[in-house]
């Protein structure tokens, strides 16, 4: 169209690209399922992050809700302080689990039905996917599946990092 | 987002580059087995991972790959004569055999021997396929042949087109491995392209528009699994394959063809997007060649002697606004392949990934770079074998499966997705 005052992409025109941010920092939630994940997730909150949170849900790995369950009972910050489930998703762009392959993760489908309830997106990985067994994978996998709208099966320890930085967490 | 230098160091592909020696790791389409038809034909032009080179096919049968610039004083070969094995410059007769040796210094005396003394850098050039592959490493580090089930299985079960594409290889390949834009961008097409219409498969596809994904590391590269709700207690899976570095293979629709791509360097902002379609046990009917040639399903439609698309950005891909508010077209271009090819190549020739936002569903591309990333520094460090240049890790399938709602596709569809000879691919 003559009108235009730039056709389509060359090397030439990203000159004129504007420099400006283009978003503001997003709200990602890490909690770690297991004690193996939460090992990992408190190392990986050493490192400075634009707006990332790090908890831990690893007290709940192997204990299912009984009577008289409450959601502020199990997560916690990294400091062993108690958070309230509802109120940190309110809060939450993303909230990002790690559970390692091989691990019982029940609190997933807590924090699964708080996200849901918020119509936060949530993102399962499960970390050691080459060193784990079918059957050890399939029974955390079975556990984070039903309430992960992305489910990822990392090898290396290190992928969660690199996920972190790539969301702008 | 990637931070500059990351940035630089996955689009940067020329001699000395880290991707660069990644990519020279592997065997590489270079060009068409049609585009050298016949001994002594006309030599042809290639740029690779940015490298000007000349292809030609001798009088013996013989294919080089060689420097296109002659020793002497500069000029294009491919200005040059094939003639009696070895393709001569017109300018003062400097002849050079397949391996870029110089035969023939016509000013010298014979006996002096400078033309021993003589030869222009070369790779080997072999065919398979219907493809010609170079491996542009060191010659003692040279991998087995490739071995990708649409290479290996008879020419009638097999169609390969390449088109140009004008941008940097990295968004292009990372379009193969995002799945969650066939909702939108293609969405409208999979009722009507005749190489995907007609599956059951495509049923599930439009029922449910908000797949979930699963993204699995493989020895190879990777697993994408989409997976949309199917009848009862079942999911219906699409399950892309990414090989590294550049390889993608789409899930099968119905009993048509399995097809994917390669995307190579041709230059940093510039990259070969090859196209091929087989089946695993039957040749490809006359109409689905016929399709494919039209441009239809992955295929482009170029400009007549070209690889240049049709539709391309000097034309604002031939878009159809009218068709995009009818909505007859979701994004107004025509075809799978130039509507990936036109959003792709409006990134700019090299997008800027610092200004990217990503989220969860692009674990895909988080996860290919975050594999080519570590395996540039295994290469780079250690000298370790990337991923991919194994023939055992380019003998896969993608597949399109429903299974059961507590399997894990990665052991579910396992055989699914090994290339097993004679076997039909799995497909809904």
């Amino acid at each position: 169209m003559l009108s235009e005052s730039a056709r389509m992409s060359t090397a030439a025109e990203a000159r004129f690209r504007i420099d400006a941010p283009n978003s503001r920092p997003r709200h990602v939630k890490v909690i770690a399922l297991d004690p193996a994940s939460e090992a990992l997730v408190k190392h990986l909150a050493e490192r400075r992050w634009n707006s990332a949170s790090f908890f831990t849900a690893s007290a709940f790995a192997g204990a299912p809700p009984g009577r008289g369950f409450s959601m502020q009972g199990w997560l916690s910050d990294l400091a062993g302080r108690t958070k309230d489930l509802i109120d940190e998703v309110n809060g939450a762009d993303l909230v990002v689990m790690v559970a390692t392959a091989g691990e019982s993760v029940q609190a997933a489908a807590l924090i699964g039905e708080a996200c849901s309830l918020k119509r936060v997106n949530t993102t399962g990985l499960i970390l050691g996917g080459a060193s784990a067994t079918d059957e050890m994978l399939s029974k955390t996998l079975s556990q984070l599946r039903p309430w992960s709208l992305m489910l990822v099966i990392a090898n290396g320890e290190d992928y969660i990092e690199d996920m972190l930085i790539a969301l702008r967490a | 987002m990637l931070r500059k230098e990351q940035n630089d160091l996955l689009t940067q592909t020329g001699p000395g580059t880290p991707c660069g020696k990644l990519f020279r790791s592997y065997w590489l389409p270079a060009l068409l087995a049609e585009e050298l038809p016949e001994n002594d034909c006309p030599p042809v032009r290639v740029k690779l991972l940015s490298e000007r080179l000349l292809a030609f096919r001798d009088s013996g049968g013989r294919l080089g790959l060689i420097d296109e610039f002659c020793a002497h004083r500069g000029v294009s070969l491919w200005f040059g004569r094939n003639e009696e094995n070895g393709l001569r410059c017109p300018y003062h007769g400097w002849k050079y055999d397949v391996t870029g040796q110089c035969i023939e210094v016509p000013s010298e005396p014979e006996e002096s021997g400078y033309c021993g003394k003589i030869k222009l850098k070369s790779y080997p050039l072999v065919e398979r396929g219907g493809v010609l592959w170079t491996h542009m490493g060191a010659k003692d580090e040279v991998p087995p042949l490739p071995e990708w089930e649409f290479a290996v299985v008879a020419d009638r079960q097999r169609f390969v087109s390449k088109r140009l594409q004008e941008s940097n290889w990295l968004q292009a390949m990372e379009g193969g491995i995002d799945s969650s834009h066939v909702s939108f961008l293609h969405r409208g097409d999979l009722n009507s392209d005749p190489l995907f219409k007609g599956a059951k498969g495509n049923q599930y596809n439009l029922a449910d528009s908000c797949p979930v994904f699963e993204v699995v590391e493989s020895a190879g590269g990777l697993f994408i699994g989409a997976r949309r709700n199917a009848e009862d207690d079942r999911y219906y899976w699409r399950i892309t394959q990414w090989v590294m570095p550049s390889f993608t293979m789409i899930p099968p629709r119905g009993n048509h063809s399995v097809h994917g791509h390669f995307w190579i360097p041709i230059d940093d902002e510039n990259c070969w997007t090859w196209s091929f379609d087989y089946h695993p046990i039957r040749n490809l009917t006359d109409a689905e060649v016929a399709a494919m040639r039209d441009g239809k399903g992955i295929h482009v439609k170029c400009a007549p002697d070209t690889f240049r698309p049709l539709a391309n950005k000097d034309n604002d891909y031939l878009i159809d606004r009218a068709a995009q508010k009818a909505g007859r077209s979701y994004s107004g271009v025509e075809g799978f392949g130039m509507q990936d090819a036109s959003i792709q190549e409006s990134m700019g020739p090299i997008v800027d990934r610092t200004k990217e936002n990503l989220v969860s569903t692009d674990n895909g591309i988080i996860m290919a770079r975050h594999r080519l990333l570590r395996s540039i520094k295994a290469l780079m460090d250690k000298g370790e074998r990337p991923p991919g240049v194994d023939p055992a890790h380019q003998r896969v399938r993608s597949a399109a499966v429903v299974l059961p709602r507590d399997q894990a596709f990665k052991d579910a569809a396992r055989d699914a997705l090994m290339a097993r000879p004679g076997v039909a691919p799995a497909s809904v």
